[in-house]
């Protein structure tokens, strides 16, 4: 069955005293607001009580990258960047890359409301 | 066979050619002169491959070569290059004639043919000469421009230079040539099917020729036979997720729901494409053909199975509450209502899908390349990583012919890549202008049935709407375009109380996405008619309505947006006496079978939604030029022009020193979609904080050249990041801060209305509009009038019928024939959050022209329209109507 991302519903958190918002899909509209504490709470959603240090070291690199080249990084850099296959890292992350890590890193989602 | 002799640009060859091979694919295929485009499928209905034979034009994709034994033949390549253009290469550089460049080359050669025979065509013969000569952007208006110049500069009247801003002008506000006009034309910009790539296979799709169907199987055992043909690619063999739309609704190939004609169900590679399309038609597939739903009353009514089983058709919902809507209506003095309908349309650029995708390098490091149409490489790259289960993805954005909100979508990309992926072979698609139309989103359509009210002075007091947008197959971006349609639904305008309900419904028709205002211009139809309504029923001037009831300090947009700056008023003080004096010239024209009349529209356009963001980065280089890295893709608008003059000026450099990258994902950061109308906003913001960061580093240490920056332990490349953070708006009561800015306008319409045949031509339209500094003039008039000319095919001819709409003629394409007057006034309030003070305008342009035209439509001869496109047939019915 298709999935339905139809749902434009956004939620507020606020997290160390900052306002963050999470769209319907649970991506932060703002990605300049991540913190590792940020992190560790979409993780905690996500049903990751700790992140492990292998889960750090790919949302540090995946942050990194990000913030350094003003893009998120393609599967294969993380890969590289991080020295695990790519087997490894989607089994890091409930939701796999695409849904977990980038995620849980802050990247944001594809928004289609500024198309035009 | 035949031989053939020929001296194309100057040097005389043999040719040894089918006798069915055409002059374009000789001269693109053999001679690699892709100046000459091919858009209409070889109907001749497009101009875009218009060479120069014996000194006559001819469109080169209905010409055969064997026919042309000792035939001259010029092409736009032999008649200058950048460095040594011709004279009318020039003057269309110059004229602000040339913005995708797709259809250029042809133009040109149309011009050159027309000016060699005619050194002083009246705009009658310029007209008539490029009729053939089809142009999605311009309107046409600059074109003809270009031809006039061209005349004065070859008839030596003028030169060049004096026409040319001077370099000391300074860098804002000042009409520079755009940076790669030269190369488009001079045919030399390359665009995706311009990509040589020997040994490529060529793809052809197999397609649901129904509308609604159920795949049972697919049989490719004998078309995996045919001649030339490397293989079959399905569903089965694609490793990712298969999935290439924003809704995740939408497969690269189906495996059992066909929710819509031309989804794609197998894809055929061989070595040619005669030999791909040959062995496409012989794949055998087991459809079950389903009844279909083509329309929103079809998919709501009461039984109708599910477009996408297990999601129910009305696939989203959302509203808007503003005060008390219905309370306000049932006091109002005047009250209005109607119901609305904006019909399908295409976005319409001229350049069809193509994309060509290779593997660069071998095993798992191998890189996937894509070279195609994107205008927002960096998601499209995601996506297709995601797509075709490949984790080295890199977007090359080739020159696009034409935008216009249709290539925010993913389509061709992601089958071309997954077949080199799979094939482990350079791909070239180049798909057919119907496939094109096929595999892309379009207008959605909206049905609203609206009331809205005024008191007893004609100040507006309530607006209810149920609007219906019907979205098609797959979802795409349709939350979204309620969104925006419900965040500018008051326009300029005060509306104390708003009432919507909004449904989004799934069909079995072409799925609606992006197209150049995405939502704002179906809805600005509803809100513009009822403004005219009102005043007709409160016996007010419709311009004095409008004036009295324009956003005011401290007063709200319909989503509850407070605003303290709103030029929108100011617009409409200025283009008050153009239409008191355009109303008086239309009485003259009150009798007879031609009737005129003019009509007013407007709109307060919003651009940068939350969590906007743009990342550009500048670097100083060594001869102190700078170039500037920025996934800003330009299919046509003037980014260009846009990124080097800012630049120029904060740099004090000259223009030639800027550099722009910006086509590549692994040179550039991500500054967000080329659409929305937000590049200049965003991006252009994001290179002056760039620039900000490099400055400030030069002066920290006293540097003035990269060398000393190195000597100084400094960096000598910045970024700038540009991001949006307000909250946005509430789903379901649509009210919230959703727009970083606005640009404001209104446009007058005059048209004439020949009440013997129904046919309404537009006389002239006027735009006034405020997109805050203008850093290019002509760059944001050509903006506006294309847009104008867009809109006005809303009004009278567009609508796209999925299945029957295979061609340009078919769908009513603009042509110097539809073509019209068109004036610009601008209004300069700078934006204080803009870059230096400007705003976004490529979508505005469009929002006020087609209600601006409907309702002179009406003061021509008092009838109402309620479903566009206003054709001859429906003005007749309604003429017949009000006379009985």
């Amino acid at each position: 069955m298709p999935e339905n991302t139809g749902e434009q519903r956004r939620n507020i958190k606020y997290i160390n005293g900052l306002e963050i918002i999470i769209d319907g899909d649970g991506f932060m509209q703002n990605p300049s607001l991540w913190s590792e504490e940020v992190a560790r709470f979409l993780a905690l959603e996500a049903g990751i009580e700790t992140l492990n240090d292998q889960q750090w070291q790919v949302l540090r690199f995946i942050r990194a990258y990000y913030t350094e080249q003003g893009k998120e990084p393609m599967n294969h850099k993380i890969k590289l960047g991080v020295g695990l296959s790519l087997m490894e890292i989607e089994a890091l992350f409930p939701g796999g890359i695409a849904k977990g890590a980038r995620r849980l890193a802050g990247l944001p989602k594809a928004r289609g409301c500024a198309a035009g | 066979m035949k031989r053939v002799h020929l001296t194309v640009n100057g040097t005389r060859r043999q040719f040894v050619v089918d006798e069915d091979r055409v002059l374009l694919d000789l001269l693109r295929e053999d001679l690699k002169l892709t100046g000459a485009k091919q858009s209409c499928d070889r109907k001749g209905q497009c101009g875009a491959c218009t060479v120069i034979v014996n000194g006559k034009t001819v469109n080169s994709c209905l010409t055969r070569v064997a026919g042309l034994e000792g035939a001259d033949i010029l092409t736009v390549e032999g008649l200058g290059t950048p460095a040594n253009p011709h004279l009318i290469q020039e003057a269309f550089v110059i004229a602000g004639a040339i913005q995708c460049g797709f259809c250029t080359p042809g133009m040109i050669m149309a011009t050159k043919a027309l000016l060699d025979r005619n050194p002083d065509p009246d705009p009658e013969e310029i007209k008539h000469a490029l009729r053939r000569n089809l142009c999605r952007c311009t309107g046409y208006a600059r074109i003809f421009k270009a031809v006039e110049l061209a005349g004065r500069f070859l008839r030596k009247e003028i030169t060049p230079a004096e026409v040319t801003p001077d370099p000391n002008d300074g860098q804002i506000g000042v009409s520079h040539q755009r940076p790669w006009s030269m190369l488009k034309a001079c045919g030399l910009a390359e665009y995706s099917a311009d990509v040589i790539m020997p040994g490529a296979l060529e793809i052809a799709v197999v397609r649901s020729p129904h509308h609604r169907a159920k795949l049972l199987g697919i049989d490719t055992s004998e078309a995996k036979k045919m001649p030339g043909v490397a293989g079959i690619m399905t569903a089965a063999d694609i490793k990712g997720s298969n999935s290439m739309g924003f809704g995740k609704d939408q497969p690269v190939l189906c495996t059992d729901n066909l929710p819509v004609l031309g989804a794609a169900v197998a894809v055929v590679a061989a070595d040619t494409q005669k030999q791909a399309l040959a062995a496409a038609a012989a794949v055998k597939v087991d459809y079950e053909e389903l009844p279909a739903m083509r329309n929103s009353s079809e998919a709501m009514a009461e039984g109708a199975p599910e477009v996408h089983p297990g999601i129910p058709n009305i696939c989203h919902t959302a509203g808007q509450i503003k005060g008390d809507a219905k309370a306000a209506l049932e006091k109002s003095a005047a009250v209005v209502s109607g119901e609305f309908y904006s019909p399908l349309i295409h976005q319409a650029p001229l350049e069809p899908e193509a994309v060509v995708s290779f593997m660069d390098g071998k095993g798992e490091d191998a890189q996937l390349v894509v070279i195609g149409r994107s205008i927002w490489i960096h998601q499209h790259a995601q996506m297709i990583q995601d797509a075709v289960g490949w984790g080295n993805v890199r977007y090359i954005e080739a020159f696009a012919g034409g935008q216009f909100g249709i290539k925010c979508d993913l389509t061709s990309e992601a089958i071309a890549g997954a077949a080199a992926l799979h094939f482990q072979r350079p791909i070239r698609y180049i798909p057919s202008l119907t496939e094109s139309m096929w595999m892309t989103p379009k207008r959605h359509p909206f049905r609203m049935k609206t009331r809205m009210g005024a008191d007893a002075d004609g100040k507006l007091t309530g607006l209810e709407m149920d609007m219906i947008v019907e979205n098609g197959a797959y979802m795409s971006i349709g939350p979204g375009i309620i969104e925006r349609a419900l965040g500018m639904l008051s326009s300029g305008y005060n509306i104390p109380h708003v009432l919507v309900d909004a449904k989004l419904v799934y069909t079995n028709d072409a799925w609606g996405g992006a197209a150049r205002g995405a939502g704002p211009p179906q809805a600005n139809f509803a809100l513009e008619s009822c403004m005219d309504l009102l005043a007709a029923k409160l016996d007010m001037d419709p311009c004095e309505f409008r004036c009295i009831n324009g956003l005011q300090p401290g007063q709200t947009t319909s989503n509850g947006q407070a605003t303290d700056d709103w030029p929108f008023n100011a617009c409409l003080e200025k283009i008050k006496p153009i239409y008191d004096q355009a109303k008086k010239e239309a009485r003259v024209f009150k009798s007879g079978s031609l009737l005129r009349g003019v009509g007013l529209a407007g709109s307060s356009f919003g651009i940068a939604d939350p969590g906007d963001v743009s990342n550009v980065s500048v670097e100083l280089d060594s001869d102190g030029g700078v170039t500037i890295y920025g996934s800003v893709a330009d299919p046509g608008e003037g980014n260009d022009a846009m990124l080097t003059q800012i630049c120029a000026h904060l740099m004090n450099i000259p223009r030639e020193k800027v550099r722009l990258s910006t086509r590549d994902t692994e040179l550039t950061p991500d500054s967000g979609l080329s659409a929305g109308s937000r590049q200049t906003y965003m991006s252009g913001k994001a290179l002056v904080i760039a620039i900000e960061a490099l400055k400030g580093a030069m002066e920290a240490c006293g540097a003035t050249t990269r060398d000393e920056l190195v000597k100084a332990g400094k960096a000598f490349r910045y970024m700038g990041t540009n991001t949006k953070s307000h909250t946005g708006m509430d789903q379901k009561t649509g009210q919230g801060e959703l727009w970083d800015s606005y640009c404001h306008g209104v446009q007058l319409a005059e048209v004439e209305v020949d009440t013997d045949t129904g046919k309404v031509r537009v006389v002239k339209m006027t735009a006034v509009v405020d997109p805050g500094t203008v850093i290019n003039p002509l760059a944001v008039t050509c903006q506006i009038e294309g847009g104008m000319d867009m809109g006005a095919g809303m009004a009278l001819r567009e609508e796209y019928v999925h299945g029957k709409t295979k061609d340009w003629v078919s769908y009513k394409f603009p042509t110097t024939k539809t073509s019209f007057d068109m004036e610009t006034i601008f209004l300069e309030t700078p934006r204080e959050k803009g870059p230096l003070g400007a705003t976004g305008v490529g979508e505005f342009t469009l929002v006020p022209t087609h209600p601006a035209i409907i309702n002179a439509v009406y003061n021509a001869v008092g009838i109402r329209i309620y479903d566009m496109p206003a054709t001859p047939e429906k003005v007749l019915a309604a003429l017949k109507a009000k006379t009985v």
